[in-house]
């Protein structure tokens, strides 16, 4: 792959993108990152589609966080990144799922007061409006924890906190959902039915979401879209096609070559469940 | 300027002790009564953004304000909340754009005020008698200007709380999701530090450069052991500053006590910080 050159419409360095904007959410134009003498992104040209799961795949160390962070602005680089603007020509507005959570969980502070806290204007000490409980309880039950609106938010174990972030994320009415390692800090059952929220949650509002993972059995099952990363691109595009064989050798190393992964097994008839966490 | 003369009055009546009929006394429990709730309600947010070392190192500052101040023919009152202000946003934008962390940015800002206040204070005695009047504080001695200027403060104050609570909050939980989610995080850690600072330099007046910082995280600490939510913490550690305040004023003029006012203010919310143990060790006994 020509590191300058997108593989989707062929455009170059310093070309405004030429991807549809229909179809297209988010463009990497040459996007490197240099951390005091380390190359963790090497030109990244790649795509993001509109609508759909797109799940950043690649080893420890591959810079999936790094490419999240120059997509929420947090991190200086070279090259561009491009949020598309919506169908109707807004600005895309983001909702952001971290991966960990710092924060001080001693802190007093409810789950409705930690929604409330992003969505009124008038401090939490005069009370929270009818309103906006309501519209918290609401996304709350969306996410599946309804239930959890009158407890502390540093006692919510990793997977209720979890979907307390979701539901914050949503309180952004997001065209991007970003989320950082969803399956990490949660055991693999809730990871799995985590992503099948977002599935049912995805179809309903049209949302696009784009996941960062080292789980090649989460990546299998739920993207529609896969970029394999590895310092650069790897390969990007339909997820069956795109973690091949050969492309994870590439990416996750010689042992991985063989491994047959989720759905992906199917295909070539074998009856391997899969290597699952990388 | 406006005659504070009524509302002293109304002190005086509304407490009907024979120590609070002095006019310094009543200006002392107006000026406690303006003060107190401004280091409450920022003491939360100090102990939640953990910025009390921040908070040590602006009221170091007021030293090397004075100095500046004799140094510039500028009075007190106007070189120290400046200086302090300097300080505090210094400190943000070096902190924003180094790689260093906050509490060794903070650090070498300490030591660079504390430095500078004794290098210029050294250079002219008279000057260290007026340093020590502040080392201790005195609200006993507020005046009226001093009165008028706190008043104006605690609405600047009071706009900021109910503006940016909230996003204070936000960013006390995480700052990066905070800015992906829309809240200017730059813009309020500005705003912040300069009020914070303008609020630890009034309170030096009263409570002296040794104990601002327990005014502030004492009575919030106390609350965090109380609150079981955001806006409960937020009344309790107001209730527990204001009534430390008061208390403290009025134990330290009785006759047989006569202590500093200032020390007796944090001693009564360090009480009050031991009693709030006995609600969370409840909590624990009942959780078992």
């Amino acid at each position: 792959m020509e590191p300058a050159e997108c593989t989707d419409c062929g455009q170059k360095r310093g070309d405004l993108c030429r991807h549809d904007p229909k179809t297209t959410a988010i463009c990497f134009d040459d996007v490197s990152v240099n951390f005091g003498g380390v190359q963790v992104l090497d030109s990244v040209t790649a795509r993001i589609p509109r609508g759909g799961c797109t799940c950043i795949v690649g080893p420890n160390g591959a810079g999936k966080t790094t490419l999240l962070m120059t997509l929420l602005g947090k991190i200086s680089h070279s090259g561009a990144v491009r949020i598309g603007s919506t169908p109707d020509g807004r600005a895309a507005r983001v909702g952001y799922v971290p991966q960990r959570l710092a924060f001080d969980r001693g802190m007093p502070l409810t789950v409705m007061e930690f929604l409330a806290m992003g969505s009124q204007r008038r401090p939490l000490w005069l009370g929270i409006s009818s309103d906006i409980r309501e519209r918290a309880t609401r996304l709350l039950e969306m996410v599946g924890a309804g239930a959890l609106a009158r407890r502390r938010v540093g006692a919510l174990s990793g997977g209720e906190l979890q979907r307390v972030l979701l539901a914050l994320a949503f309180q952004q009415d997001p065209d991007l959902l970003i989320l950082d390692e969803p399956a990490a800090g949660v055991d693999f059952r809730g990871g799995q039915i985590f992503c099948e929220l977002l599935e049912n949650l995805r179809a309903e509002h049209g949302f696009t979401q784009v996941m960062v993972t080292h789980d090649l059995g989460l990546a299998a099952s739920h993207a529609t879209y896969a970029i394999l990363l590895n310092g650069r691109v790897i390969a990007e595009g339909n997820p069956t096609v795109t973690l091949n064989p050969e492309n994870l050798t590439r990416a996750f190393g010689t042992h991985m070559g063989g491994a047959v992964i989720g759905p992906l097994s199917h295909s070539c008839g074998c009856e391997g469940t899969g290597a699952g966490n990388a | 300027m406006p005659d504070l003369s009524p509302i002293l009055a109304v002190i005086g009546a509304l407490i009907p002790l024979e120590c609070m009929q002095a006019g310094f006394m009543q200006r002392a429990m107006l000026g406690l009564l303006l003060l107190a709730p401004m280091t409450a309600a920022m003491g939360v947010q100090v102990i939640n953004l953990r910025m009390a070392f921040f908070s040590d190192a602006i009221s170091h500052s007021a030293f090397a304000g004075i100095a500046l101040g004799a140094l510039f023919s500028v009075h007190p009152h106007w070189s120290m909340p400046l200086l302090g202000v300097a300080v505090g946003i210094g400190i943000v934008a070096i902190g924003r754009h180094s790689m260093l962390s906050s509490d060794t940015v903070i650090g070498v800002f300490f030591a660079a005020v504390t430095a500078g206040g004794i290098a210029l204070v050294s250079r002219d005695p008279s000057l260290a008698r007026d340093t020590q009047i502040f080392l201790y504080g005195d609200i006993l001695t507020i005046a009226d200007v001093d009165l008028l200027q706190l008043g104006g403060l605690l609405l600047l104050f009071s706009a900021f709380q109910i503006l940016a609570f909230n996003r204070i909050l936000y960013i006390c939980i995480n700052p990066d999701l905070a800015e992906v989610h829309r809240v200017k995080v730059w813009a309020y850690q500005y705003v912040f530090a300069a009020l914070l600072a303008l609020v630890v330099i009034f309170s030096v007046w009263a409570m002296g450069v040794l104990l601002v910082t327990a005014m502030l995280i004492v009575p919030a600490a106390t609350a965090r052991n109380l609150a079981r939510s955001s806006g409960t913490m937020f009344w309790w550690a107001v209730g527990i500053s204001v009534s430390s305040a008061v208390g403290g004023l009025l134990l330290s003029a009785h006759q047989s006590i006569r202590t500093a006012t200032g020390a007796t203010i944090i001693l009564i919310s360090f009480t009050w910080f031991l009693v709030s143990f006995v609600p969370v060790a409840l909590r624990k006994e009942k959780a078992r």
